[in-house]
């Protein structure tokens, strides 16, 4: 029987990418939207970091005088920062409301009560309650983008 | 320090976040309480700075807000490896950013509130 093997083709080794593992996780089959939602959670977070540097750089000219604020100032009145404020501003609304989702599930109140995994195993532990306010967050990103639009980039 | 330790300093990180992000918004005219161009004219800017408590706030949330972004960070980090020497170089990395952003903020609103 041991005969009738004559090779075995050693695996074929993937890169690793990291950054594309955590993109194919998140779109990978079965979706559903808690994955997708943290996927976004984490993408909003690193961009919000980036921003807390460039913010903190930012005002710190507030210290150098008037004429050094009023400059960076002029500098940031374009279009593009306008649109850069307003990702933000959208960013920040649906992180925080999708993180008190996450902390709520971590903490664990929201998470549903375990039962056997049947078909079309739906993860049990995503309760109907987590759920709407994954749902809720979408819905105040969306206002947030309108209030933002109107304030920022009318 | 240890890891229940950080996620715990985490956790109220992100309560006093969730609030100090409110203020700063609704501070700076997101929720129409204040004209938004005007948070930004210089002399307003340095009214905020020399008053206890919003120069309290701003500093509440540059530290927590740090703190949170950066330890977000640092999971990210480790989830993608992992390894004694990649565990410390991802912490003293992430700490190290974090005195250098926390230390620039508080200069600013030192030498802000001081006039200096």
């Amino acid at each position: 029987m041991a005969d009738a093997i004559v090779s075995v083709e050693p695996a074929r080794k993937r890169r690793k990418s990291p950054v594309g593992d955590q993109v194919r996780w998140a779109f990978w089959r079965p979706m559903n939207l808690e994955k997708l939602a943290l996927f976004v959670q984490r993408i909003s977070g690193l961009a919000l970091l980036v921003y807390l540097f460039f913010h903190v750089f930012v005002t710190s000219t507030v210290a150098g005088g008037p004429s050094m604020w009023e400059g960076i100032m002029a500098t940031l009145e374009n279009p593009l920062a306008h649109f850069g404020e307003f990702l933000v501003f959208v960013g920040v609304i649906f992180h925080g409301v999708n993180g008190v989702r996450i902390l709520l599930l971590e903490l664990s109140p929201l998470v549903g009560t375990p039962s056997r995994p049947d078909y079309p195993y739906k993860v049990q532990s995503l309760g109907r309650g987590q759920r709407s306010i994954l749902y809720l967050s979408a819905v105040m990103t969306a206002l947030a983008a309108i209030s933002a639009g109107f304030l920022l980039l009318w | 320090m240890r890891e229940s330790t950080l996620q715990l300093v985490n956790y109220v990180m992100i309560a006093v976040l969730l609030l100090t992000v409110l203020l700063h918004l609704a501070s700076h005219g997101f929720f129409g309480f204040v004209d938004y161009r005007g948070s930004l004219v210089y002399s307003d800017v340095v009214t905020r700075y020399r008053q206890v408590v919003p120069a309290l706030l701003l500093t509440v949330l540059l530290i927590s807000a740090s703190f949170h972004g950066l330890y977000g960070l640092r999971n990210i980090l480790l989830e993608f490896r992992s390894g004694p020497v990649w565990d410390k170089a991802v912490s003293y990395g992430v700490l190290a950013a974090g005195i250098v952003l926390v230390g620039w903020g508080l200069r600013t609103v030192a030498l802000t509130a001081t006039g200096g």
